[in-house]
């Protein structure tokens, strides 16, 4: 198409524009603010490296690092499970699957804010259903006080990420089910493999791209985990379930410490970049590059 | 072996493999049916709640059927949310911020993303490659810049018209002009436009934005639904932005309200369950009549971006 020089700048003008000024520039400023002592209120004070040494002096910080990690690690492998499963389910041509697969995805689509509250009662220590349905149907005297309690409160959050986020993933692992061609599995029937030879050895290589994708995506999701520690635990108690993107919005916005609480992001943003660039790193030993 | 033996054990293992196929299948719905459960009670757990009575709450054992079901006073947490904590004014709120936001970013979108997929340029691939990468940069590294411009610059600059703290601004401009999803989704819809469309109106004389708006628009509809829904979708449940900017009640979104709601009545279940049931029920029913668009533009944008 014939146009004037300037006409397809003029068409991403506002966009980029806004990428600059509300995206890139704070990514820039950030790094700057974190050399830096501001409360805000006073001028910023420049500190060289304080805030990072004060980082890695913090037994907080470590301990968040720490709660960030154990919900990664705990939240990614249980959400790539649950939803492969799912999707692998809803690709059978069965009456109805239309149906479980709009419901399965539904909780994606709502507010984290409402459904935590949903949980919350749930999750509730003496008039909650589970703990309830525990003490009565499964005789179990002293259920957990879930979310009070240090030793379970992140798996709690673990639990309700996974029930809101699996959906998800499975329309993804599902697309890449579908198009997976159909003579192969054919091919493998004729040569006599049975189911769990087909799954082991056909789909799970001939869908490791997306897996690929998958595990890129929940990781990087993982590490910013902030809505629904926000909305259920508010990091407690005491900072058992506190995670890295929730203590940077604190630090931020209630302490007003807006230098530690950049270099804080920096932290996060450097854990993200390290296991985005691990995972590209790795990708060829396990993810088919010349497939279909 | 005679052919009848042979017949019979053939017949015999079709019935067979029926079975096998029957019991798998019905294995199958038991798993569905046990997931659908999982994935559905805390809605519907929700919305038992928000019909009992505040003594039904406490209630023990808890029971699923809510004591003023079908009772005059059924509706009762509702009224009371809705008029007495003010969740008519945020859900109006809710409403206004992300039809705003959808708008703006369906603007942005589709005219970046039209330039992305037609037009060749100067440090194209490197703009379209820091978009990319701009969206695996978690919000907390650029927030806390964006709010203290915002507090610093925008907030005196834009006092003619109402500032910018505790105002709408920072809720809709933000997400309107970073439309990286919708850029990616529409951009992806425009590579697909046969060209000779294209060529045709140049021939006639049309400038390039008459193109834009008059061909390329009208052939997105799908695409552009998608995005709206999508847009709407995620800035209606926004929770960061309006926790940040936005102190004045009676400009509270959904989210804020209902969090806020939670911090100062702690015990009264059924009606932060109503409330919880008045945040997510507009977008069920959206959900349950665009499904399609907004599950494919999910899940094919989410798989490529």
């Amino acid at each position: 198409m014939k146009y004037k020089k300037i006409t397809p700048y003029l068409f991403i003008a506002p966009m980029i524009g806004g990428l600059a000024l509300f995206r890139i520039g704070p990514i820039i400023a950030s790094f700057v603010i974190s050399f830096t002592r501001w409360n805000v209120r006073t001028a910023p004070e420049f500190v060289g490296l304080g805030n990072y040494v004060e980082m890695a002096n913090s037994d907080i910080f470590w301990l968040v690092l720490k709660n960030t990690l154990v919900f990664t690690a705990l939240y990614v492998p249980g959400v790539i499970v649950v939803s492969l499963i799912l999707a692998v389910i809803l690709n059978q041509k069965l009456k109805g699957i239309a149906f479980f697969r709009g419901l399965y995805f539904m909780p994606y689509i709502t507010s984290m804010v409402a459904v935590a509250m949903a949980w919350n009662w749930i999750f509730s220590t003496r008039f909650g259903v589970l703990n309830n349905v525990l003490k009565d149907m499964f005789g179990v005297s002293h259920p957990p006080a879930w979310l009070a309690d240090r030793n379970y409160a992140l798996l709690v959050l673990v639990i309700v990420t996974v029930w809101k986020t699996a959906g998800f993933y499975m329309m993804v692992f599902l697309a890449g089910l579908q198009s997976i061609p159909s003579h192969i599995y054919e091919a493998a029937r004729i040569d006599g493999a049975n189911r769990f030879q087909v799954f082991f050895k056909i789909t799970l290589p001939m869908l490791s791209p997306v897996t690929f994708f998958v595990l890129v995506f929940s990781l990087i999701n993982a590490f910013r985990t902030f809505e629904v520690t926000y909305a259920m635990t508010q990091g407690g108690p005491l900072h058992a379930s506190t995670t890295l993107a929730y203590y940077i919005y604190r630090n931020a916005f209630e302490f007003n410490r807006m230098g530690f609480a950049s270099a804080l992001a920096y932290a996060l943003m450097l854990l993200v970049g390290l296991i985005t660039a691990l995972n590209f790193g790795v990708r060829r030993r396990w993810v088919s590059q010349d497939i279909y | 072996m005679t052919t009848v033996a042979i017949r019979a054990r053939e017949l015999e293992r079709a019935r067979l493999e029926r079975a096998a196929r029957t019991v798998s299948r019905i294995a199958m719905y038991v798993v569905l049916t046990v997931v659908s459960i999982a994935t559905i009670f805390p809605f519907i757990w929700m919305l038992s709640t928000s019909f009992k009575s505040q003594g039904a709450v406490f209630a023990l054992p808890p029971r699923l059927i809510p004591d003023r079901l079908f009772t005059p006073a059924m509706w009762d947490n509702y009224v009371t949310v809705l008029t007495r904590y003010n969740f008519v004014r945020y859900t109006f709120n809710s409403f206004f911020v992300a039809f705003m936001a959808a708008l703006g970013q369906l603007v942005t979108s589709t005219l970046a993303g039209f330039a992305f997929a037609r037009m060749e340029f100067k440090g194209k691939n490197f703009l379209f490659a820091i978009l990319l990468a701009s969206t695996m940069i978690p919000v907390e590294v650029s927030i806390i810049p964006e709010f203290l411009m915002g507090a610093k610059i925008f907030h005196p600059i834009m006092q003619p018209l109402g500032g910018w703290l505790d105002t709408y601004y920072p809720l809709i401009v933000p997400s309107f002009m970073v439309g990286t999803f919708g850029t990616f989704l529409m951009r992806e819809f425009f590579y697909t436009v046969p060209k000779e469309l294209e060529e045709a109106a140049v021939i006639d004389g049309a400038t390039t934005f008459r193109i834009y708006w008059s061909i390329f628009l009208p052939l997105s509809k799908p695409s552009m639904t998608t995005l709206f829904l999508i847009a709407f979708i995620n800035n209606w449940n926004e929770l960061l932005r309006p926790v940040l900017y936005i102190s004045t009640k009676d400009l509270y979104t959904l989210t804020i309200g209902l969090t806020s709601f939670k911090g100062a009545y702690e015990a009264q279940w059924n009606l932060l369950m109503a409330g919880s049931v008045i945040s997510i029920l507009p977008l069920i029913i959206v959900y349950i009549f665009a499904q399609r668009f907004i599950v494919e533009g999910i899940a094919t944008t989410g798989l490529k971006g």
